[in-house]
């Protein structure tokens, strides 16, 4: 495929990994937040092919880990209810809430629906008027311009049985939030190229001047994830701390001005909580108020849900980077993919269950500082 | 809402697990949860030595005959794809299994569930199909059955075939005689099948220039008998669950471990781009006119010849090999020389937009 | 949520006053929204698509002189690298009935 295949070329991915172990004068802390390099680094076994130059920490990258157990907890009795027909994409289906997840949910007789697009739900909601379609809209920035476009039409097609159960989050406060912590230890950034193609990078030039951290905006592919480590460790070799660009097929600094304008229009910034991390503020987006008659937190009355979070599982230590998967006492044992404890296990961009599935032969790391 | 209210809807689990007291789709769907679903309920109940070996077919003694038997329900929707439809499927399907055991296939049984309300036109091309199927197999369909349910009950059509076969002389694969050193031989390219059954369904909504491979493999693994006899000591058509799920119970049932060459999979263009849209893993998409050959390494070359002088194992390729490391666990060397495990999936591999 | 893949415009439409079009991926179909990059993106041209919208054009000049600086890098033969691209292409084409 074009523009796509070019990026696993295998030599010249080898190329660059032996230039990043040339420039690397000493082992170099990078952090991905993108569930997706993530998914590569494991998948390509990158990290292995790095190990003394550069360690890769994960972040929280996976919006659908990082959901609130009471917003899973919100979608299932949304999808138990006899007359809403529950849509979402195929990721969410396997994450547990407190108690079952939303294909328990559909073995159950709920009306759940895999959808590719948040206009397919919209469709559904045209096709059967008698039901209330719900979508479950998570996402980073990236996804945001599909979910207001998808609540824009609703309402210029007039459509009254469909709403949107919104978890959105955003990725700069969490780097902020992250680099605040005392014992963070990341030296440099991947920032995500998908969520940068939509809102640009300028977020970015204040966290790396302020927090002296280069940022290099990165593909997925493992041609770009290495070039882009390269030129991170480049920078940290040079003693700079720049917003540098890996995916310029892709990214321009304003990023897609037509796609933000519609995001600002149907969405506001809110205080989201991260699972596992806590509150961040103003780190997720929420309907305006202009668009309430779209939420179906406000249609069905979603309020006092209570979640309950096993005390086995260590997703918030593996989202924040501070624990390897493999490091995790439960990883393999009480926590696998078939009986999750957590999302990162079994979302297909969770940490976790990149190693389970990729990475069963990787010693776990040596004790850290 | 708290969890009162989830629970006074019978919706609280026992434990913070998928549904563990009810059937889900993921049983049926080649992975891990089937696996469990036969350990745990099945075996137990019907115990025997045949049974034990969980070959794609059963042999069973007949006096002094051995002869192979296999059955299979199929239950795919949309009823007609790219590339066949029910009918022509069950007919493959079975007589497939049959000769993944070193069987000639010679008799078929076909029980039908259909679906009141199903169009006549329908079932005519679905029995055409199926018709022209066990011809071009040379097997004859010796009995049957019909069943009708109401509306909303079927899916349109189910249908189980069972089917009988000869045994072979001096043929036996069998799943648990992989030997490290063996190579590991694919008759043809990958992931056809399942794309070619999601493009046909709606609510994914793509196109795609891809059929289903759904052919009767018997000329093609008694060509590759022909070559090279008792040597091949594994074969097994790659169905739901793909590549990755048959090398699994390879793997386990003969406690050795697999490597695999990311490199030297066939996969055609239009499989990948479609897997690439859907997020999907070519390696787990199901496939119904390939098979694997394990086959010791000094005749690697030569199966592959064989089988691309027949027009189905013009893709054939070599994708690998069984190896002492790591028993157990299949594990792919990528394109760039890293390594990653191909694990067994819990259930239905679920198109993913992350 | 990041998947986003490069696919080539092959087709334009009008859905209801939404801009949308038909999509190519080496060989697949599908209908994508085109309302975000309406202004730049016409037949022929390549886009990033995610969840069925198209969120940027990819600029193939930059790709192209990125792509010349990282094959420079590993120094790989021109002749064996335009082999390389060309048994590519062919493969990206949609496969005949086996």
């Amino acid at each position: 495929m074009k523009y796509l295949s070019e990026y696993r070329d295998g030599r010249v991915a080898r190329a660059l990994v032996a230039k990043i172990r040339a420039a690397a004068s000493r082992p170099w802390v990078l952090m991905e937040v993108c569930g997706g390099q993530t998914h590569t680094i494991v998948k390509q076994g990158l990290d292995e092919l790095l190990d003394g130059a550069v360690e890769m920490i994960h972040g929280p990258g996976c919006p659908v880990c990082v959901t609130p157990i009471e917003q899973i907890d919100r979608a299932l009795h949304l999808a138990a209810r006899d007359d809403v027909l529950f849509t979402s994409f195929g990721d969410m289906l396997r994450v547990p809430g407190s108690a079952c997840d939303l294909l328990a949910i559909r073995a159950r007789g709920g009306n759940v629906r895999i959808v590719y697009s948040p206009l397919d739900a919209l469709e559904l909601a045209r096709k059967h008027p008698d039901r209330q379609v719900v979508f479950f809209a998570v996402g980073f920035e990236t996804t945001a311009p599909a979910n207001a476009m998808a609540v824009w039409r609703a309402r210029e097609l007039g459509v009254t049985n469909f709403t949107v159960l919104v978890s959105h989050v955003t990725v700069p406060p969490a780097m902020i939030a992250l680099l605040g912590s005392p014992d963070n230890r990341v030296q440099a950034f991947l920032a995500a190229g998908h969520v940068c193609t939509v809102m640009g990078w300028t977020e970015y030039e204040p966290i790396a001047a302020k927090y002296r951290v280069p940022i290099v905006v990165t593909g997925f592919e493992p041609v770009d994830i290495l070039e882009g480590i390269l030129m991170a460790v480049r920078q940290l070799e040079e003693g700079r701390h720049e917003v540098e660009n890996q995916y310029a097929r892709s990214v321009r600094r304003e990023g897609n001005q037509p796609a933000q304008d519609l995001v600002s229009r149907v969405f506001e910034v809110v205080d989201r909580k991260w699972r596992g991390i806590g509150e961040i503020p103003r780190s997720g987006l929420g309907l305006r108020p202009e668009f309430a008659e779209f939420d179906a937190e406000r249609r069905f009355g979603l309020e006092g849900i209570h979640a309950s979070e096993s005390p086995l599982c260590h997703a918030g230590e593996v989202l924040r980077g501070r624990l390897k998967p493999v490091e995790c006492p439960a990883f393999g044992a009480q926590c696998t993919p078939e009986m999750p404890l957590g999302a990162p296990m079994v979302s297909s961009e969770g940490a976790c269950a990149a190693y389970y599935h990729f990475g069963r032969l990787r010693r776990p790391a040596s004790a850290e500082v | 809402m708290s969890l009162d209210t989830l629970a006074a809807a019978g919706l609280v689990c026992p434990a913070p697990a998928p549904a563990t007291d009810r059937v889900q789709l993921g049983h049926g769907s080649g992975g891990k949860l089937s696996a469990t679903l036969l350990r745990q309920r099945f075996l137990p109940r019907f115990r025997n030595d045949v049974l034990a070996q969980l070959g794609d077919a059963a042999v069973v003694k007949v006096g002094r005959e051995e002869l192979a038997v296999s059955t299979d329900t199929f239950v795919v929707s949309p009823l007609e794809f790219p590339g066949g439809n029910i009918g022509s499927l069950a007919v493959h399907g079975t007589v497939n299994d049959l000769a993944m055991m070193g069987a000639q296939p010679l008799y078929l049984s076909a029980g039908f569930v259909l679906e009141e309300g199903l169009p006549f036109d329908v079932l005519d091309r679905v029995l055409d199909a199926m018709a022209a199927a066990v011809r071009e197999a040379g097997v004859l369909l010796v009995t049957g059955d019909t069943k009708v349910v109401e509306r909303g009950k079927a899916d349109g059509i189910f249908v189980n075939t069972t089917g009988i076969g000869r045994l072979l002389p001096a043929f036996r694969p069998a799943p648990d005689r992989a030997r490290p050193g063996d190579a590991i031989v694919i008759s043809g390219p990958i992931g056809r099948h399942g794309i070619a059954i999601m493009a046909a369904r709606e609510g994914l909504g793509f196109e795609a220039q891809i059929e289903s491979d759904s052919a009767n493999l018997f000329p093609l693994v008694d060509r590759l008998r022909g070559a090279l006899g008792g040597a091949v000591s594994v074969l097994r058509d790659p169905t739901r669950g793909g590549v990755a799920s048959a090398l699994n119970e390879i793997a386990t049932q003969s406690g050795v471990g697999i490597e695999l060459d990311e490199t030297a999979l066939p996969i055609p263009g239009p499989v990948s781009a479609a897997c690439e849209l859907l997020g999907l893993d070519p390696l787990y998409v199901a496939n119904e006119g390939v098979f694997l050959a394990f086959v010791p390494a000094a005749f690697a070359d030569d199966a592959v010849e064989a089988l691309r002088m027949h027009p189905l194992g013009r893709g054939a390729a070599l994708i690998g090999r069984v190896v002492q490391e790591h028993p157990r666990l299949v594990v792919l060397r990528t394109e760039i020389g890293g390594t990653r495990v191909v694990d067994m999936l819990p259930g239905d591999q679920l198109p993913r937009i992350c | 949520m990041c998947l986003g893949i490069p696919g080539r415009v092959v087709e334009l439409k009008d859905d209801e006053g939404l801009r949308t079009g038909v999509v190519d991926f080496g060989g697949v179909r599908r209908d994508v929204c085109l309302a975000y990059v309406a202004a730049e993106v016409g037949l022929g041209d390549y886009v990033i698509v995610h969840v069925g919208f198209a969120i940027s054009k990819v600029d193939e000049d930059e790709a192209r002189r990125t792509f010349e600086a990282l094959r420079e890098m590993s120094q790989l033969d021109e002749l064996e690298w335009i082999k390389d691209v060309a048994e590519k292409s062919l493969e990206a084409l949609p496969e005949k009935v086996p």
